[in-house]
């Protein structure tokens, strides 16, 4: 039993970062209807950015180190976004009209920079966070001895769930960017610049994203160049589970996401995890075929 | 007059090194396989940065034999199919022997097409065992085998008298070859292997791993792959609280490893490895490692980049020796002794693997440093 | 357009047949092998044309029936020493087998949850193949002595002889998908692609053509991996990951979706990397803009195919009997 509990608690650590990752993949589906794959990129980015800050500009030192990570969120949040919005003007843009695969490739092409350009600025070699940065505590829950970083991993992607879903539901701006997720003539009908709700929506997903970053590199220290594309790749799943599109989903799938992988490594084989975490997913959409909370489309016969 | 008497010059100097391109039989071409983009550039990029230092400077002293090194450099980027291309490439530049590359699968991919060729190629960090097992006249490599290193860490549980130990893998074909010549090794031991499984490199959160190890209730794990994984292990481990002696095999032994595990998890970690260059007492280490600090300000981050200049010395010495042709090089090469290799003294058997015994153990110290430990 | 005219298409095919078809006489043996690599790239594309780019399947796993069929070539030809060619239905079926048992339940789903399986089913076939699934997949490491193919007494080893083997696949699969295309399936999977929901409702069975069109695009590629495997003559896990099936997606997607386009897309694809070499360390960054640049300068795609001809003619009237004629 305390194997059970301690692998779920491993599997909810886990799936709290892929929530994180997946909020702002959803955000992006949920109005281009765009897999967006350089997301994973965007998040290496984030985390590449926020260590440059941190070390080689200084700031952990100048600063105490909680105000010197606030700091760096908001600047990475900022950057990153900044970064997102070029892309979706460059490289999605011209394609909106000519059919979402078209888009799709081109995110694979901008994945690829991405990860070759961090390459290149950086090096090949692993960067390590500073150890101090991290909350050196544990909470005692039911003689469960828990890491104080889960904690904040698990309540930094709750909050910013609850935080997005109150924007989208309960703002003018959330309103229009739900307009134009259901239609975008319409939309544009109703006096809605689509333009300038995608560009936003492309400020708001990676400067999540960057935030990931971050979060992912303080919590486990090691960062590589080609991290964005596992993790996207993970974030694309818990998407897709929860129902892609829809933001409580992303977080429903990414903890799901975890604790299917954790315990699929305690009971059948961790070499064999991924396969099992697949298979479950190909199980719930037989079942559910637009994932856990998905929408039910008209258009399905 | 003096402009007139520079563009001569000029001229004159662009004529001779024309000219000197010209004289083939003055030049060696030699080909260098190696990941500079995916997975395993940051080995890939060592390796470059290694044999082209060590290129130039043969060249400044004149080359080899009275022979010009060319460097070729094709990159494999840790894919079999690209590592196809990069071999028939370099057949195509006529190189007359290649340096590496690093992966087993990879390097398999490229062996067929340089044996037709009747080019000398030389894997650095290529380990399994059935690579030299087919009888490929052209093979040789200059990383020791899987089953060496299962037998080295084998001999070592035992002196150490583990009785339950965890074996760890990551499904790299390194990493489980290793695995998996350890577990034969240890056959008719009373060492019992109470758990042996795979985790997917390239993650961050090994704690199900971890958590999964700890209830088989081993006193010792034997993590084989590589030094990311490694790095998380330990830092996650000691964050469980649990202090259980770990060990893994070369390919742990990466300068990053302790700033990923942190230096209070890292310390006690041990594992072996042939023996770096800064701690070997001979001529050509302290060289070596003096031209690596001079050109590049930093030491080599891996033993794998090290060992594709150990390549490197095999094929300039065949050159001296005035061996200038694939066949002539494998024929030099096969059953060649003492060579002065960066990693110690190094020759080849008949069927291409490095002979010597030069397993070492490194165990990483209070402040972070890897020492090596007498010889067992 | 341009090249919109179909004699205009017609004219540039044979011109591309022949350039192909002289190519080699002007190629060292590494160009040679590039090329061969371009048709095997060009022939799974084809067959992955017809899951996508004809039926609309938005599918993301094709290396995973490539690396079925290359694993049933290895094990048969290594294990039981069968000659490659008899092998190469053998490995269709294996994958065309596989296509269907996994398929049958998930093909209703839409697009982008349909993507997902398909990455899962790559990486499962992956997963089980590095853990040397039934002990006789070889692990990491794969198989290795894999023998040559020969026709005839023939023996087919050198780059050129794979140039022309590849190549002629290519012809023979470019000719039999251009009869399919204009054949009842063609037109059933267009419809179905172009709105799934109308050819239901006239009496389409969309999940049947779907399936018809995903298992024969999986028995294509399952015999691809057969000429690969005899190519290479030493198979891994590492060369059938998910970055494989996103090569042959993104060739398809920017071809546009016409067979001339999938070809003159696997030349830029897998040649474009190749060219870069001397670039080294930033060829892939390269590789990466291009694939932006040339998705922004063409977002339909090279050469997307052209428009039936009846559909010039005909009145939507017309149209709505041609479909009732459906079934």
């Amino acid at each position: 039993m305390d194997f059970f509990v301690q692998q779920l608690l491993n599997g909810l650590a886990v799936g709290g970062i892929y929530a994180l990752v997946a909020l702002g993949y959803t955000m992006v589906y949920g109005v281009l209807k765009l897999i967006n794959f350089a997301h994973g990129d965007l998040f290496a980015i984030g985390a590449y950015l926020g260590l440059t800050l941190l070390v080689s500009c200084h700031l952990a030192t100048i600063l105490p180190p909680w105000l010197a990570v606030l700091c760096v969120f908001v600047l990475v949040a900022l950057m990153v976004a900044l970064i997102g919005y070029l892309l979706e003007r460059v490289a999605y843009r011209p394609l909106r009209s000519a059919g979402r695969l078209s888009a799709v490739v081109s995110a694979l092409g901008a994945s690829i920079f991405f990860e070759n350009a961090l390459m290149l600025i950086y090096g090949a070699r692993v960067f390590v966070y500073p150890d101090f940065l991290r909350p050196d505590f544990t909470l005692n829950i039911l003689g469960f001895s828990i890491p104080g970083m889960r904690i904040l991993v698990i309540a930094v992607s709750v909050l910013l769930m609850v935080a997005l879903q109150a924007f989208m539901l309960h703002t003018k701006t959330g309103s229009a960017i739900r307009a134009v997720a259901i239609d975008q003539g319409a939309a544009r009908l109703m006096g809605i610049n689509v333009n300038r709700i995608i560009s936003l929506v492309f400020l708001i997903g990676p400067a999540l994203g960057g935030a990931a970053g971050i979060l992912v590199g303080i919590y486990y220290g090691q960062i590589d160049f080609l991290m964005g594309w596992s993790y996207g790749l993970k974030a694309f799943t818990a998407a897709i589970l929860g129902g892609i599109g829809n933001i409580p989903g992303a977080m429903v799938g990414g903890l799901l996401l975890g604790v299917v992988e954790a315990l699929a490594s305690a009971y059948v084989a961790v070499a064999w995890k991924d396969a099992v975490a697949f298979v479950v997913l190909i199980l719930i959409l037989i079942v559910r075929p637009t994932g856990l909370l998905g929408e039910r489309t008209a258009d399905k016969l | 007059m003096k402009k007139l008497l520079a563009i001569a010059a000029v001229l004159a100097a662009m004529l001779m090194t024309g000219s000197g391109q010209a004289w083939a039989a003055d030049t060696f071409k030699l080909g260098l396989m190696c990941p500079v983009t995916g997975k395993w550039a940051s080995e890939g990029m060592d390796m470059k940065n290694i044999v082209s230092m060590l290129v130039e400077k043969a060249n400044k002293e004149g080359g080899i034999n009275g022979r010009t090194i060319e460097l070729v450099v094709a990159d494999d980027a840790g894919d079999p199919r690209s590592a196809a291309l990069a071999a028939q490439k370099l057949a195509s530049s006529e190189v007359a022997a290649v340096i590496g590359t690093y992966g087993s699968a990879v390097t398999e991919a490229s062996q067929n097409i340089y044996d037709e060729s009747e080019i000398v190629q030389i894997g650095t960090g290529s380990t399994s065992i059935r690579l030299t097992e087919k009888g490929l006249k052209y093979f040789f490599r200059t990383c020791p085998r899987d089953d060496a290193q299962g037998e080295a860490a084998a001999k070592i549980i035992k002196t150490k008298g583990y009785s339950t130990i965890a074996l760890l893998h990551d499904n790299s074909s390194y990493a489980k070859g290793l695995a998996e010549a350890t577990e034969q090794a240890l056959k008719g031991s009373n060492v019992k292997i109470v758990f042996f499984d795979a985790l997917t490199p390239g993650e961050r959160d090994y704690t199900a791993t971890l958590t999964k190890l700890k209830a088989a209730n081993p006193d010792f794990i034997f993590f084989t792959g590589y030094y990311p994984e490694t790095g998380m292990l330990l830092r996650q481990k000691k964050e469980m609280g649990w202090d259980v002696p770990m060990m893994g095999g070369d390919a742990s032994n990466h300068a990053d490893l302790v700033k990923i595990a942190g230096t209070a998890a890292a310390e006690g970690y041990f594992f072996i490895s042939p023996p770096l260059p800064q701690d070997m007492d001979t001529e050509t280490a302290r060289t070596f490692l003096a031209d690596f600090k001079k050109t590049y300000n930093s030491l080599p981050v891996s033993v794998w980049g090290v060992m594709a200049g150990d390549a490197f010395i095999a094929i300039a010495d065949a050159v001296q020796a005035g061996n200038v042709t694939g066949p002539d090089i494998a024929k030099y090469l096969h059953g060649a002794k003492d060579l002065h290799a960066i990693t110690g003294d190094m020759g080849f058997n008949e069927k291409g693997d490095r002979v010597g015994d030069f397993y070492r153990i490194y165990t990483v110290k209070q402040d972070g440093s890897f020492v090596l430990e007498p010889k067992l | 357009m341009k090249l919109g005219s179909k004699n205009l298409r017609l004219a540039a095919s044979a011109l591309l047949g022949l350039l192909i078809a002289v190519l080699p006489l002007f190629l060292n043996s590494y160009w040679t092998d590039v090329c061969v690599s371009i048709g095997l790239y060009a022939l799974l594309a084809l067959s992955l044309n017809l899951i996508l780019g004809q039926a609309g399947i938005f599918h993301m796993g094709h290396a995973a029936f490539y690396a079925i069929g290359a694993y049933t070539t290895a094990i048969l030809n290594t294990m039981f020493s069968w000659p490659i060619f008899w092998t190469m239905p053998l490995a269709g079926l294996m994958a065309g087998l596989v296509a269907l048992v996994v398929a049958r339940p998930i093909i209703h789903l839409r697009g982008d949850y349909l993507a997902i399986v398909t990455i899962g089913i790559v990486e499962i076939v992956r997963i089980a193949l590095v853990n040397d699934i039934f002990g006789i997949t070889g692990g990491s490491n794969g198989i290795f002595g894999i023998g040559r193919p020969s026709i005839a007494g023939f023996r087919i080893a050198k780059s050129i002889h794979f140039y022309y083997l590849v190549w002629g696949m290519c012809g023979i699969s470019v000719l039999l998908f251009h009869f399919l295309w204009h054949s009842r399936l063609g037109r059933a999977l267009n419809y179905i692609k172009a709105d799934d929901v109308a050819a239901e409702g006239c009496g389409v069975d969309v999940a049947y053509y779907k399936l018809v069109a995903f298992v024969l695009g999986a028995f294509w590629a399952g015999m691809v991996g057969t000429v690969y495997a005899a190519k290479m003559m030493t198979i891994a896990p590492a060369s059938f990951n998910f970055m494989e099936s996103v090569i042959i997606f993104a060739v398809v997607i920017l071809s546009g979706g016409s067979q001339l386009g999938v070809l003159v897309s696997a030349f830029l694809f897998i040649g474009l990397p190749e060219i870069m070499r001397s670039l080294t360390e930033s060829r892939m960054l390269f590789f990466g803009l291009a694939m932006m640049l040339m998705m922004v300068w063409r977002p339909q795609g090279l050469l997307p195919p052209l428009a039936r001809s009846y559909e010039k003619i005909v009145s939507s009237l017309s149209k709505e009997a041609e479909t009732k004629g459906e079934k």
